[in-house]
């Protein structure tokens, strides 16, 4: 078995059901306790020696990030959209007793509310909810706020632990803008990264300042990267890294921009902020390391103090690690930069002491050390160039723990090991011991070193189980994604094989009235009905679209269409699912007709990736372009169908008072309707309060409806067969196909009446060889737009029917008389032309009443041609 | 209704800063949560004024209660117009602001609504003011005063046409019937005027249009406004009439801006600089004292302008020209002012002490801010160093101006390059910080910075060994003197200034590179300085070589000159000390004033040197010249 490290499990936190995000948990450790935050509202304080929870701090929204300062023995946590809180870690002995999962690894800790301890908005020394990230040196504190398109650090003064009212003294703040405005003027994208904040010291000022995260930087780094001004001021110095991978550097004694910066519009941050890097993907760790050893330094140079650090390191999420040394060039001395690229997504990462960086990823933990110049000295190239240069690739060693979402070294120095404290996603906190592998040294076991032994192999079981199970669950959802995918391709294929004939899968569309609600609705109903082998599973959805206006007198508002989804939860074949969809009232009138619906199966791909344990984060970054959650995915049309004023008939339903459920109702009715067409004065008021009814009629010839209508005119007169087509699809029609009925009387949607009538004629004056037989279908209305609408409709069924089948007969018209025809058509002509003079007079706005009124009345003459169709 | 909020804030607004502000607070969400429930209602003529009226007060609170004019003021004043078009039966969704206006005025002309749409004319104002839309405002007052006569009255004397129509406006007067406002709109009106007088002002100075801005400052200071804001605009005016050539009464209109707002540090600031421009030292030093002082201690409570007035002055007129005019520095800079102005007025002593106290507060902790950007009055902080070793020495504490070399030396020991070679022909795009550098001898343009601060940290640290050099030479230690004079010069060695043609260059960089000239010249010091101090050592033919090689550097310089004079002279070289010695009286005229020009481009650690005693002037020797040049015969 291979040296692994020792993990120990402490506890079992609560998280989500997807795991713990990255970003936000964080674990800290101080004197024996460690403190912990799971990127929920709440704070858990463990003790690491009794081995139980001291207790938990309730915030009023998600805890972004955690500061211990030792000094004060205070907390300071930062809760979104709300501001800085500060704890007194002395107050916890309130909680004494608390039950902890300890060593039950699967107990999720349920968080008793008898030990939560709510914090009160007292303890928010530092409201502000455009936060993002904040860091503490000694008693000041650096916050960062995203604001008006601009980062704004700002630095202030802590309230001495005594101090009443705690209020933090503002010294000084800077607003700088990293090369991308951050999201034009909303902060969206900051809602998945945050950026990182961590304090450089210049050498020989560590003493008097203490910063949690923050580290010594050794010279001549410190004065290369930062300046002379810098380093001549011992200033500290913040260190920036932001989501759109720039790390910038902030002089702390210099927080203060020229007063019109505001005004020169040059790209890049202002004087005082110094970009020091572009990482380009966000940045979720900075630390420092000692990459040189202090045994090979004592030849040219002073060795460094014991703590300083000599190299700066930044780890961008999608893998991408930059590491800043002093350069040892001989002309202009510089840092040198170098990139490694590790295997992403990075999660979060520590710093040793030493050389070596730990880093999480979904799978692992790795450690990488920077060491200089390590083999150098017995290269023949002398120490002069190897000595003190990065090496050239990393080599990263595997910890075998999966998922940790927050790292962390203790610091317990006084045994002289080191350890991590990890958080993993399923919130369970361990400690793995770190020992180089030429450490591990075989030992005599002794009953007491067995005992131990086994302690850590069964704690190393329990990681390995963790993983086997993170691994399955990933063998898991890649199924499913694929099972998922073989259905959708199963239905696919059913529908479009099925082209010519009936497909499998159908989707009936039917309007009728219906009363819902003490208002007459007219409702589509679509009946999607499932015949194929193949059942629709979760995941596939019905698109319902209406499209208001195909018809071509209303061309402007021909695109204006609406689509409503509905998920079909299951259909296993010869399943039927039907949806209903209100159209409208009838008191509203708003109803546009005839309206195009139409529908089609749609099966979102995302739907299958986004199901995963760790969602779409390591393939996708967030702005990828390859899928876009509303747009991606299979979408199969069904069915078309136009739904026109015939269909929308209330047959049988006589208008007047007598029909309206309520008087006042019918009332205010009619007033809001002239209230607004005076309102609307000019769109349509045209005709709309016309007291004759008008007419129109069509004249079919009898044989071809005969022949078109074989199917309606089983034993019934013509004129009743006519009609019965005309209604075949309205089901408010249906007591019409057992009588004789010529003539029936309904309401438009919008409560005018139509009478529709249907009698034979015969046509003498058109064909010499005699009269011919004809079926005159007559629209009568007192509103002009129903009555559009009901011949517009008749126009096209007539259309639709007649046109294919005589072009299938191929039967000739008989003979007809052609000069009458000729003259018909120079009267319409002629009528034509007058309307169009009459409309241009309109739109010049003269006389409008009584051009208006010669216009409608052309138009009616326009609309009883003495034609028959044949 | 709100009328009891009305009371409970005239009320509560005499109380103390930060109880007001909540005070509100508080009003400013019950406003808006009455005027939901009045939105909610269908809009109709009767109940408009007083919707109208809650929308003003509501938009008075919430700009009160903020700090800046944000974007649901004006969103607001948009809600209430189309209210207003909504109860008229007009639609108007897609229009501007200012066709809303036009329209709302044009075709609803009723009398009950004509007071709450003036009301709300007047919050438009101040939003367009703030958003600097001044053509808007115009427009808006002339719908407002009735668009029959859109031309008013021409008004003589080029007075500004926005004031005067402001002026002209009959804002009505608020009875105490109609439902209460929280502040008049008489009030805001005059608010507005100010501020409008105020920043149309500000713009011409900005435009250096400086009679107009005189002008339309002197209108605004007439104005409606807090004590604080009246200052400010004192501010400008003594920057204007100081532009205009009128110290004086820059000085007056600073000395009224302090007046009235002690805590406006920046007239305090403007004064010193008024008064550098003067030459009047003593009060330029006073002022800058006073305004350390001022800025040591810890401000008062900010206490709460005006009570009553939700809108105000400070509200509306942030444009970044005040901004930079209102700068209040910072102690470190006032320090550092307080004593270069010293250390160049000659009074070391003081310079001395201030320099001290300057360093350490740059070694304090973060609460002292140190600002390093670029209008700041902080040179580069090692020339600062530099500066306070060059003042300490001339107060004879050599201990503590070696101790302070000391800490530059150390920090540059890592930034300087054991050679630096600059290629000059590359420098004339990149010189003065010109942003774009050509690299026409394919040297990366990042390396140019790079070298050029190379450049400074070789140039600073050789300027502390040299007053290291002087400073132990005050000290009497000859030998030490020399280390240090020859360090500098080994540092010097570094540099390679290559021209073109690859020859070494010297005069002809200085023009290339102002750090060419200073470089020059250190060496110069240096060497005039090493040959003293041979001499006392007696080793004069080493002197002599020193003196002969700053003469070379610098052909004119009078110290090396009289110096070389004087060893050419105790070497018995008579012949060669004559000649020179006439040299340098044929022209001496000139090279007085050349020095004097030269001096002042050096950096001012750097000008004031321990220059030796003129020898010309030095009776014996010039008297054993002219009887050498008698006896030989060469007298003229």
């Amino acid at each position: 078995m291979a040296a692994g490290p020792r993990v120990d499990y402490l506890a079992g936190f609560c998280c989500p059901v997807g795991g713990l995000a990255a970003g936000r948990p964080r674990v800290l450790c101080h004197d024996g306790r460690i403190y912990l935050s799971n990127g929920s509202a709440f704070v858990y304080v463990y003790d690491q020696e009794g081995r139980l929870l001291q207790a938990v701090y309730r915030f009023p929204d998600q805890v972004w990030h955690v500061e211990l300062l030792p000094l004060h023995r205070q907390l300071y946590i930062l809760c979104a959209k709300t501001g800085i809180y500060c704890l007194s870690l002395d107050q916890q002995s309130r909680v004494t007793e608390a039950p902890t999962g300890d060593g039950d690894g699967d107990s999720k800790e349920a968080d008793g509310p008898a030990n939560v301890l709510p914090v009160d908005a007292d303890a928010c020394i530092f409201p502000d909810a455009d936060l993002c990230a904040f860091t503490l040196l000694s008693n000041f504190i650096i916050t960062l706020a995203q604001a008006q398109g601009k980062w704004w650090m700002e630095l202030h003064e802590l309230p001495a632990p005594s101090q009443e009212p705690p209020a933090c003294r503002h010294i000084s703040k800077v607003g700088f803008s990293t090369g991308a405005p951050a999201g034009g003027d909303g902060d969206a994208p900051a809602s998945r990264f945050l950026p990182v904040l961590c304090c450089a010291l210049a050498p020989g000022s560590g003493d008097g300042l203490w910063c949690s995260g923050g580290f010594i930087l050794a010279e001549p780094l410190f004065s290369l990267l930062f300046g002379v001004d810098a380093a001549m001021l011992d200033s500290p110095m913040i260190l920036g890294g932001f989501p759109d991978g720039q790390l910038c550097s902030v002089p702390l004694k210099a927080l203060s921009a020229a007063a019109d910066a505001d005004t020169n519009a040059t790209a890049g941050p202002d004087p005082p902020v110094k970009v020091l890097h572009h990482l380009e993907e966000p940045v979720v760790f900075i630390g420092a390391l000692r990459t040189e050893r202090r045994e090979a330094d004592e030849a040219d140079d002073p060795p460094l103090p014991p703590g300083d650090a000599d190299c700066v390191v930044a780890v961008g999420h999608y893998g991408k690690l930059v590491a800043i040394k002093a350069g040892r060039r001989e002309e202009a001395p510089a840092p040198e930069l170098r990139e490694y690229y590790l295997r992403g997504p990075v999660l979060c990462a520590a710093c040793s002491s030493g050389s070596r960086m730990y880093y999480s990823t979904h799978s692992d933990i790795s450690a990488v050390d920077l060491e200089c110049g390590s083999n150098a000295s017995d290269s023949e190239d002398g120490d002069d160039t190897a000595a003190g240069v990065l090496p050239p690739v990393l080599a990263p060693a595997s910890l075998s723990i999966c998922s940790v979402v927050a790292l962390s070294l203790s610091s317990r120095a006084a045994e002289g090991e080191s350890e991590l404290l990890a958080l993993s996603a399923k919130g369970r906190l361990m400690t793995c011991d770190l020992c180089s592998p030429e450490e591990v040294h075989p030992v005599r076991l002794t009953p007491d070193k067995a005992g131990q032994r086994i302690k850590e192999l069964l704690s190393g079981i329990g990681n390995v189980s963790e993983r086997v199970s993170f691994l399955k669950k990933a063998v898991d959802h890649k199924n499913r994604a694929l099972t998922c995918l073989n259905q959708v391709l199963d239905v696919s294929a059913a529908l479009l094989s099925g082209q010519d004939g009936a497909k499998p899968i159908t989707c009936t569309i039917t309007a009728a009235w219906s009363r819902l609600l003490l208002r007459d609705t007219l409702s589509v109903s679509c009946m999607l009905e499932n015949s194929s082998d193949h059942s629709l599973e979760q995941g596939w959805t019905l698109c319902v679209q209406l499209l208001a206006g195909t018809c071509a007198l209303d061309e402007a508002t021909a695109d204006t269409g609406t689509t409503y989804t509905f998920p079909v939860e299951q259909l296993p074949p010869g399943g039927q699912r039907e949806v209903t969809l209100p159209l409208g009232t009838a008191e509203d009138a708003k109803l546009e007709l005839p309206l195009t619906v139409s529908c089609a199966l749609f099966y979102s791909l995302r739907e299958i990736l986004d199901s995963g344990p760790d969602s779409l984060d390591d393939l996708f970054p967030d702005d990828s372009p390859l899928l876009s959650p509303d747009r991606e995915g299979i979408c199969l049309p069904l069915s078309e169908c136009t739904i026109d004023m015939l269909q929308c008939l209330r047959v049988g339903e006589a208008a007047g008072p007598a029909s309206a459920p309520d008087p006042v109702e019918a009332f205010l009715e009619t007033a809001g309707v002239q209230a607004e067409s005076n309102g609307t004065s000019g769109s349509n008021g045209l005709g709309d309060e016309c007291l004759v009814p008008s007419a129109a009629s069509i004249k079919v010839s009898s044989e071809l409806l005969k022949s078109a209508l074989k199917d309606f005119s089983a034993g019934a007169a013509l004129s009743c067969a006519t009609l019965r087509w005309l209604l075949a699809e309205n089901t408010a029609a249906e007591a019409l196909s057992s009588q004789d009925v010529a003539e029936v009387r309904g309401l438009a949607p919008d409560g005018g009446e139509v009478q529709l009538l249907i009698r034979e004629v015969a046509m003498n004056d058109l064909c010499p060889a005699g009269p011919i037989q004809a079926v005159e279908i007559l629209i009568q209305s007192s509103s002009l737009a129903d009555l559009c609408g009901v011949h517009h409709a008749v126009i096209g069924r007539i259309q639709q029917a007649l046109v294919l089948e005589q072009a299938a007969q191929g039967s000739g018209p008989p003979d007809l008389r052609m000069q009458y025809l000729r003259q018909i058509q120079a009267n319409h002509e002629t009528l034509l032309k007058e309307a169009q003079a009459l409309r241009d007079r309109l739109c010049l706005g003269d006389e409008a009443s009584a051009t208006a009124e010669k216009l409608l009345s052309i138009y009616q003459q326009l609309r009883n041609p003495s034609l028959v169709l044949l | 209704m709100r009328v009891l909020g009305v009371q409970a804030w005239v009320a509560s607004s005499s109380g103390p800063g930060r109880a007001a502000k909540q005070a509100a607070l508080q009003h400013r969400r019950a406003f808006e949560k009455l005027l939901q429930k009045m939105q909610g209602l269908p809009a109709v003529l009767p109940t408009l004024p007083l919707e109208l009226t809650v929308l003003y007060n509501a938009l008075l609170f919430d700009l009160g209660s903020s700090d800046c004019i944000v974007e649901g003021e004006a969103e607001g004043i948009r809600q209430g117009l189309l209210r207003v078009l909504e109860a008229g039966g007009v639609s108007g969704p897609d229009l501007s602001t200012e066709e809303l206006w036009q329209k709302v005025l044009q075709e609803l002309p009723a009398e009950e609504l004509r007071a709450p749409l003036h009301r709300l004319g007047v919050l438009q104002g101040v939003l367009w003011l703030a958003a600097n839309r001044l053509g808007s405002i115009a427009g808006l007052l002339r719908f407002l005063s009735g668009a029959k006569d859109p031309v008013l009255s021409p008004c003589p004397g080029g007075e500004n046409e926005l004031l005067a129509l402001l002026r002209a406006w009959q804002v009505p007067a608020d009875e105490d019937t109609s439902p209460l406002v929280v502040q008049s709109a008489w009030d805001v009106r005059e608010v507005l005027w100010t501020a409008a007088a105020f920043l149309q002002g500000l713009q011409e100075l900005e435009a250096g249009n400086l009679p107009a801005a005189l002008s339309l400052l002197q209108v605004a200071a007439t104005g409606f406004c807090s004590k604080r804001v009246l200052a400010q605009i004192y501010i400008c005016l003594g920057c204007c009439t100081q532009q205009m050539g009128k110290p004086q009464t820059a000085l007056q209109h600073l000395k009224q801006a302090l007046q009235l707002d002690f805590q406006c540090l920046a007239a305090l600031s403007q004064a010193a600089m008024v008064y550098h421009q003067l030459g009047e030292t003593d009060a330029e030093l006073e002022a800058l004292a006073l305004l350390h002082e001022a800025l040591d201690s810890p401000p008062p409570e900010a206490g709460s302008a005006a009570p009553g007035s939700l809108v105000r002055t400070e509200l509306l007129v942030h444009p970044p020209a005040l901004a930079s005019l209102l700068r209040q520095p910072s102690p470190s800079e006032v320090k550092y002012l307080l004593a270069q102005r010293c250390f160049q007025a000659g009074r070391t002593a003081e310079a001395g002490e201030h320099y001290l106290d300057l360093l350490a507060v740059l070694q304090e902790g973060p609460r002292h801010q140190v600002p390093l950007h670029g209008q700041s009055a902080l040179p580069r902080i090692p020339e600062v160093f530099l500066e306070a070793a060059s003042a300490l020495e001339q107060l004879g504490r050599h201990r503590d101006a070696i101790a302070v070399c000391e800490e530059v030396v150390n920090r540059m020991g890592d930034l300087t390059p054991e050679t630096l070679r600059i290629d000059l022909s590359s420098w004339d795009g990149a010189e003065a910080g010109s942003p774009s550098p050509r690299p026409r001898s394919g040297l990366p343009r990042d390396i140019l910075p790079q070298k050029k601060e190379s450049l400074r940290c070789i140039l600073w640290r050789a300027a502390a060994y040299l007053h290291q050099g002087w400073a132990w030479a005050g000290l009497a230690d000859s030998k030490e003197a020399i280390t240090q004079f020859t360090r500098c010069l080994n540092d010097l060695l570094r540099v390679q200034l290559v021209s073109a043609d690859g020859l070494h260059v010297g005069e002809v960089a200085a023009g290339a590179l102002p750090e060419a000239a200073v470089l020059q010249r250190i060496r110069l010091l240096a060497l005039v300085g090493r040959g003293a101090q041979f001499l006392e050592l007696g080793r004069d033919r080493d002197a002599l070589m020193n003196f002969q090689y700053a003469l070379q550097v610098s052909p004119g310089d009078l110290a090396a000159a009289s110096h070389l004079l004087q060893t050419l002279w105790k070497l018995d070289r008579r012949q060669e000390a004559a000649v020179l010695w006439q040299k340098l009286q044929a022209d001496s005229g000139q090279t007085e004033g050349q020095q004097e020009d030269q001096g002042r481009s050096f950096p001012l650690y750097l000008t004031l040197c321990p220059q030796p005693a003129n020898l010309l002037l030095d009776g014996s020797l010039a008297r054993g010249l002219q009887d050498y040049l008698r006896s030989s015969g060469q007298e003229p």
